[in-house]
């Protein structure tokens, strides 16, 4: 009899579970997350934060909400523009709250959960925290946890979104930049023309004069802009004169290691003819204008990437018609379908 | 005549359980169940109560007021008399303690098994392990030390401790500003282990909840094993004397008394 009640019991409650508040539970659906053939693998531990379809709509929504920063505009797409690989397309520097500006080029937000180190200093080391500095500088967002959760409390969507999000539904810090890195983890660019080449797919055919640039870059260039993410993930000096106005001492600020002044983390090159202007301080307009730096433009430093001082001599030799093949093939890194894809986009 | 047996069963284990609780040593009746557990953080400048804007001389003859006190306490663990411990969950266990904020000042821990301990032992900051899972596990904290001005905005970390105020010295006449924060940096991550051995043991019941004082002196952190001339560089957030700094929070608290009531 006991049986019977008790069995009665779950029946109602189960019946109440599916027909009641569905929209307000936990939805576990799983994103299933697959690396390129042509990858490395994740550096990011996806089993603390598994992929969810509302832990990336929540991250997604989180990612263009301008309401996370003091005046209500500043979100991080606001600088991170995904036409442009997500960087601030045209500006050297960027504009955040209240016509503040910054002293480093927005960088592309793109494959970030390959890297181990975030920021052009490395000043972060972990995927989830890296949020936290654009948010809260000042000059960028200006944003505030306690305002951001109570702004987020306050409002239907996300209510419903962190209950679907996480199984502890809490609208906290700790999911929020969960689920900001959950969008993170998806922006993914792997589709580029070179890499149906690498993956020997359709429209993977590279041109004569791509190739040539592959071969050059292969020789010149690879050793610091390594594997098919195009970084070693390393900070090093690549021989740009010092700006005074500036005078940003780069990598020195986190380690605060003599050797590190003026270093910088090697940025990938992938979707780089959509990322203009580049360097940490946007000082180069043109991809030309970059490959002249490395061919004429190099000074020397105490701290100079040895790589950019061989034989008594500064920088990398290119000719021009290998700097012509070497852009040829830089293009070949430009992913349309990732700057289109509408999973990523605004709207 | 099934039921009867169970009840006269049912009286006898409860006599029996009475009778254990007159007869036996008081360990065993004693350390049943759970109870609360109180820290009490109380601040002092060097052997003094501490107060804001109050002028302390240091050991270099330095003269300090400070007007910011804070630090993270994390990661508490509990060692009983027979030397086992209690490790508070991870999750519930990291503070700040905010001079300013006098309800800062005691932790009250919770669900405690009831014993007798001698030892108690902290993190001042947050440890490296809980650093490196990202957000997972900080549920609400990085709010927490955000609006408690405990959070280094430009590298996504901690501060540890924080102590700001004026000083004069022999060679700086006019009072000038001084910060010190310590935290990860460099190839340092300073985050140091605090333990401290109980005067009296703190007896956790479930109708006994002791406070455990312990006298935080905060001349220590730049006034103790290593002595930090403030005139020689007065914002200390980094470089080659923060490890220093860290060192001497080793000698910065004290238990002073335990109370069991």
């Amino acid at each position: 009899m006991k049986t019977k009640y008790i069995l009665l019991f779950a029946f109602l409650f189960l019946f109440s579970c599916s027909d009641d508040n569905g929209e307000e539970n936990y939805q576990k659906i799983p994103i299933n997350y697959e690396v390129p053939s042509n990858f490395p693998p994740l550096t990011y531990d996806l089993s603390n934060n598994p992929l969810t379809e509302k832990g990336f709509e929540l991250g997604k929504k989180l990612f263009y909400e301008g309401r996370l920063a003091s005046d209500g505009i500043v979100s991080c797409g606001f600088c991170h523009e995904q036409a442009s690989a997500f960087t601030h397309h045209g500006h050297t520097f960027s504009h955040g709250v209240d016509g503040n500006i910054g002293t480093r080029n927005t960088p592309p937000i793109q494959n970030l959960a390959y890297q181990t180190v975030f920021m052009w200093d490395g000043a972060t080391t972990h995927l989830e925290l890296q949020p936290i500095i654009p948010f809260t500088s000042e000059i960028e967002m200006n944003g505030n946890f306690t305002n951001a959760i109570t702004m987020m409390k306050g409002d239907a969507t996300y209510q419903k979104l962190f209950a679907q999000a996480f199984p502890d539904g809490a609208i906290n810090s700790e999911n929020m930049l969960k689920a900001l890195a959950q969008f993170m983890v998806m922006v993914t660019s792997s589709n580029s023309k070179f890499d149906k080449y690498r993956r020997n797919e359709v429209g993977g055919n590279l041109s004569a004069d791509e190739l040539a640039g592959y071969a050059v870059f292969n020789q010149k260039c690879a050793s610091c802009h390594a594997t098919d993410l195009f970084t070693d993930n390393s900070f090093r000096n690549n021989g740009l004169p010092i700006n005074p106005s500036l005078n940003d001492i780069g990598r020195y600020r986190v380690t605060e290691l003599d050797s590190d002044k003026y270093k910088f983390k090697v940025p990938s090159l992938r979707n780089i003819e959509k990322t203009a202007p580049y360097m940490h301080d946007g000082r180069f307009f043109t991809l030309e204008a970059v490959l002249n730096h490395y061919s004429s433009g190099v000074v020397s430093s105490t701290t100079l990437d040895s790589s950019l001082s061989q034989n008594g001599t500064l920088g990398i030799p290119l000719t021009n018609l290998e700097k012509t093949q070497v852009i040829a093939f830089l293009k070949t890194l430009t992913d349309y379908q990732f700057l289109t894809d509408s999973r990523f986009s605004e709207y | 005549m099934k039921f009867q047996l169970k009840n006269i069963a049912a009286v006898v284990a409860i006599s029996l359980s009475f009778a254990s609780c007159s007869n036996d040593d008081d360990v065993n009746s004693n350390t049943l169940g759970e109870g609360n557990l109180k820290l009490e953080f109380d601040q002092i400048y060097n052997g003094a109560d501490f107060a804001f804007n109050t002028a302390y001389t240091n050991s270099n003859g330095e003269v300090v007021k400070v007007d910011v006190a804070k630090y993270i306490v994390s990661n508490i663990v509990l060692t009983k008399m027979d030397g086992s411990v209690y490790t508070v969950p991870k999750s519930e266990s990291y503070f700040i303690i905010d001079e300013e904020t006098e309800a800062t000042h005691l932790i009250n821990l919770p669900n405690i098994p009831a014993a007798d301990y001698t030892k108690v032992s902290f993190g001042i900051g947050v440890d490296k392990e809980q650093f490196d899972l990202g957000a997972t596990g900080q549920t609400s904290f990085l709010q927490t030390a955000q609006d408690a001005g405990m959070m280094w905005s430009w590298s996504a970390g901690y501060k540890f401790v924080a102590l700001e105020g004026k000083f004069t010295s022999s060679t700086v006449t006019t009072e000038a500003q001084f910060k010190v924060h310590t935290g990860q940096t460099g190839n340092d991550y300073n985050y140091n282990t605090i333990t401290l051995d109980l005067p009296d043991n703190a007896l956790v019941r479930t109708t006994i909840t002791p406070q455990i004082h312990i006298m935080a002196d905060l001349s220590k952190i730049i006034d103790g094993t290593n002595v930090i001339n403030l005139s020689d560089g007065a914002t200390i957030m980094g470089g080659e004397k923060l490890p220093l700094i860290t060192a001497n929070l080793s000698n910065m608290f004290e238990v002073h008394h335990v109370h069991n009531d």
